[in-house]
């Protein structure tokens, strides 16, 4: 099947790349940039992983370039994984319109203008296809500084149940993945102090593994999870 | 683009979705009332047209008529 993935050249977006690929399918891979191991694995696999670079702070020119550029308009698309995001974090007394506009842009703005390319493309080729957003535990518990952050999450959550309930009788699905914190980049500007303190909420104690959230998307994506639909799924190492 | 080609599209829309097709069209043929398009029926005409002509017939405001396609299409 064929799937478009955004933000895959580091963290999750890479793990969740190559878990799909392994199971044989097509990637349409975005990007801002790439990085060694993308590269890598463009090399290892020219025909199941394509990849363009794509600011997605460019909310208007998404079915241009990406839809009938890259992708093309004739291509099936099976579901769509909007995982690319930034991180603007900082006590709310601090907001500053700039960062706070670009992260609007990029986590939310972007992926409702991607997905309405992806259900206009399903309508079109009869596909009865998957969308998966990945959202985060701070939406559900509140962390110092990231209100911002999170209120771009609780966006698309909302914009993932209403998705469900709107397209459902279609069979196009929605769901998202409430990810725990993981050990990416975006996480690395933390202290250890606040880093265990935020692993110690956790039931299992430990960061959420990146593989166990790209082997949800993957089964969000397939054929297994075809009763599923307008959930919030947390994979967040027991956040409760 | 003429009617005929239109009503292929509608036809097309209409099977999809299990319903009856219509047999003819004229240009105050209503989508809703009388063609019995819904809002998901109209958005899978829209994607249906575009594919063709490469116009989003909806997309800058509301269309009700065969004639209004048409028109968008000009």
């Amino acid at each position: 099947m064929n799937f478009i993935v955004t933000g895959i050249s580091k963290g999750v977006g890479l793990e969740i790349t190559k878990v799909l690929i392994s199971k044989g399918h097509t990637i349409f891979g975005i990007s801002r940039n790439s990085s060694a191991e993308l590269d890598e694995l463009r090399k290892t696999y020219p025909e199941n992983l394509k990849w363009r670079s794509y600011d997605l702070t460019d909310h208007r020119s998404i079915r241009d370039e990406l839809f009938k550029s890259f992708i093309g308009l004739k291509t099936e698309i099976h579901g769509y994984v909007n995982n690319a995001a930034l991180a603007y974090d900082d006590i709310i007394t601090n907001l500053n319109n700039d960062p706070l506009e670009k992260m609007f842009k990029v986590n939310v703005y972007s992926p409702f203008n991607i997905t309405k390319n992806v259900i206009r493309s399903m309508l079109l080729h009869q596909i009865k296809g998957s969308i998966v957003h990945l959202s985060s535990i701070s939406v559900h518990t509140g962390y110092k500084g990231l209100s911002m952050y999170a209120s771009t999450k609780g966006a698309l959550e909302a914009f993932s149940k209403n998705t469900a309930r709107e397209w459902g009788s279609l069979g196009i699905r929605s769901n998202t993945i409430v990810a725990g914190f993981m050990e990416t980049e975006m996480s690395s500007t933390l202290s250890d102090k606040q880093r265990n303190r935020i692993f110690e909420r956790t039931s299992l104690k430990k960061p959420t593994s990146l593989n166990s959230v790209a082997k949800t998307v993957a089964y969000l994506l397939e054929e297994d999870s075809i009763s599923i639909t307008g959930q919030n799924i947390h994979v967040d190492s027991g956040t409760i | 683009m003429n009617l005929e080609s239109i009503k292929t599209i509608i036809n097309t829309v209409l099977q999809n979705r299990g319903k009856q097709e219509v047999e003819s069209i004229s240009e105050s043929t209503e989508l809703r009332d009388d063609v019995g398009f819904d809002s998901l029926d109209l958005a899978e005409l829209t994607v249906r047209i575009e594919a063709e002509f490469d116009v989003d017939v909806f997309e800058d405001g509301i269309v009700n008529t065969v004639g209004d396609i048409l028109a968008k299409l000009k």
